[in-house]
């Protein structure tokens, strides 16, 4: 069974590995050959190759997003669970919301506030600012990236709320006491006992949510398709890592490219992984 | 600092303070803070509050609004004629009722079949020794960090060659294969949790190795189980990218490809697609606030590790 559940899921990997060597896309579907190392070639050409410039984007994507994630669920985490806060269960459910909606659905939701005519967000500055007003959401290629970034904000903050809630609920009250007699100051207080104490629980949460964040396709893609682009040779302000691999695979059809593409990025995010496990220590419980 | 014996006695209440007590500059102001402080937090979560609800907000109201007028150019919270016109349309003149037949069908086969395959796999690896075993772990790992859309690739090529592509059985397969490694690593790690002696002691009762399974360890394991299926069904519920590409034709679509359809045409009122959202989100949240108190333990630690 076990070999069944590995062949099944494995089977598509290691095919992938071999397409990435041929010639294979719209055109030579059922009669492509070997091409050898063409495929890699063309990612690493030069630092200017779209690889590189997708990859940092995306690298830049995951380095705004997470501390933003981190901020926006740290902050609602300690209101929600501030002493004097009233109808916690309330709070706690009515933040958790964005989390439980598809995000198809919400990526389209966000998509329609970002136009640039009808979409909300612009209706709302049409208010302050004048009727022929408009910010370029979806339209300057630095609007797009931070309009993807408000959205992905917005669906991914409950997962970190959620995390640091459950590790500040496991934080003694006494040690807050303590510290209160000591002579500490709030300030002081959220440095010197709630980081650390919670740093077991944020740091795995960081990194699966970095990986997820890298990987981001539905946010982007539903949002912008990965535009505006400048030329349509060049990746788009929005084109990260699986934007797009996903439209050069599903909509120019470079299969073997883009599997190319597939098995660099693989080793990438399989090296972070296994560093991150051994980094937080559960594989030693694992491979026992 | 040095502590005061009044501050002793009640060291996390503060005591309202008069100007002639000492030291009002700097003590004075942390009173002000902290009979500000819960009333600041509150407007901080209620403005968080906004910020959350406002997109589910916006989309019940249009649900409601009638025809195009979610693209004037006026702004209004709440329609002055809701109807439910948009409803009975994408009912009736959609083929949405075959689209949520067909995301039905998919999300529970992929839930049946990967809760077979994953459950058996973890208790493999839960509680015999083999050869290959540590290899097998991080095979699964591998495949985990293998990210589903790269993966759509070869899983369509495959597909094309054996004729599944715009198949429904087609797609539920590609689920499946995706389901089983999370699910795997997630049942492993609660049948860890059960105590060996259990099922030794009904080894030693003449049960066979599969009655042990099917008689102690899955009835001890039911929460997981129920919590693991969810989590199969509400991910193959909301998939898109994958039922995009492997769904060709209109009566095989799911319900995110066909609401996709509807969102992204701007001639078709936006309406339809927020009747139709509406629809199928409920449930899901219903199921996944329902569900939030498990997330803890389980997403993280098991979505870390697998």
């Amino acid at each position: 069974m076990i070999i069944g559940v590995s062949l099944i899921s494995l089977f598509p990997i290691i095919y992938n590995v071999y397409i990435s060597f041929t010639n294979q896309n719209l055109y030579h579907f059922r009669h492509y050959s070997i091409v050898g190392l063409v495929n890699y070639g063309k990612l690493f050409k030069g630092l200017d190759a779209d690889f590189f410039i997708v990859l940092a984007r995306t690298f830049l994507f995951v380095g705004v997003c997470i501390p933003l994630f981190l901020i926006v669920g740290m902050l609602t985490a300690l209101a929600v669970n501030h002493p004097s806060v009233r109808w916690k269960p309330f709070w706690r459910v009515a933040l958790i919301v964005p989390w439980a909606v598809p995000t198809y659905i919400t990526a389209l939701v966000w998509k329609f506030f970002f136009n640039g005519e009808f979409g909300t967000l612009n209706q709302l500055y049409r208010v302050v600012a004048g009727p022929q007003a408009g910010l370029p959401w979806l339209t300057d290629p630095n609007w797009a990236f931070g309009s993807v970034v408000l959205a992905n904000v917005w669906m991914s903050y409950p997962f970190f709320m959620v995390v640091i809630l459950g590790a500040l609920q496991s934080i003694p009250s006494d040690m807050y006491e303590a510290a209160a007699v000591d002579g500490a100051g709030a300030w002081r207080k959220f440095w010197r006992i709630t980081v650390p104490l919670l740093r077991p629980a944020i740091l795995p949460a960081t990194i699966l949510s970095a990986i997820v964040t890298f990987n981001v396709l539905n946010t982007a893609y539903l949002i912008t398709q990965g535009g505006p682009f400048s030329s349509a040779a060049k990746p788009g302000a929005t084109d990260f890592v699986m934007v797009y691999a996903f439209r050069n695979a599903f909509l120019l059809f470079n299969y073997s490219y883009i599997a190319a593409f597939a098995v660099v990025i693989f080793f990438l995010l399989f090296t972070v992984t296994m560093g991150s496990l051994r980094f937080t220590g559960l594989i030693q419980e694992d491979a026992r | 600092m040095t502590v005061r014996p009044a501050e002793l006695d009640a060291p996390l209440v503060a005591r309202p303070r008069t100007a002639t007590e000492p030291g009002v500059g700097a003590r004075g102001r942390r009173f002000l803070s902290r009979a500000a402080a819960p009333v600041l937090i509150h407007a901080f979560l209620v403005a968080m509050v906004i910020f959350a609800l406002f997109p589910i907000f916006f989309v019940l109201q249009a649900a409601f609004r009638p025809g195009q007028s979610l693209y004037s150019l006026s702004l209004s919270l709440w329609p002055d004629h809701p109807t439910w016109d948009n409803f009975t349309y994408i009912w009736t003149q959609q083929p949405f009722p075959t689209w949520l037949r067909n995301s039905l069908a998919i999300a529970i086969g992929t839930m049946i079949c990967g809760l077979i395959g994953s459950a058996t796999g973890a208790y493999a690896i839960a509680r015999f020794r083999f050869a290959g075993k540590k290899i097998t772990l991080i095979t699964l790992l591998a495949i985990q960090a293998f990210p589903s859309v790269l993966a759509l690739i070869p899983i369509y090529i495959i597909l094309k060659t054996v004729g599944l592509v715009g198949s429904p059985f087609g797609l539920m397969l590609a689920y499946v294969a995706g389901a089983l490694v999370f699910s795997t690593w997630n049942l492993k790690g609660y049948f860890d949790t059960i105590p060996r002696e259990l099922d030794e002691a009904a080894l030693i009762d003449g049960c066979t190795v599969t009655q042990a399974f099917v008689r102690i360890i899955l009835p001890l394991s039911l929460p997981a189980l129920a919590v693991t299926a969810l989590l199969m069904f509400l991910t193959s519920w909301n998939e898109w990218v994958m039922a995009q590409t492997l769904l060709l034709n209109e009566d095989a679509y799911t319900v995110p490809v066909g609401l996709w359809g509807l969102a992204s045409n701007y001639r078709i009122p936006w309406g339809y697609f927020a009747a139709g959202s509406l629809i199928v989100s409920i449930p899901v949240m219903v199921l996944f606030l329902g569900l939030q108190r498990y997330f803890r333990s389980g997403l993280t630690v098991g979505g870390v590790k697998g």
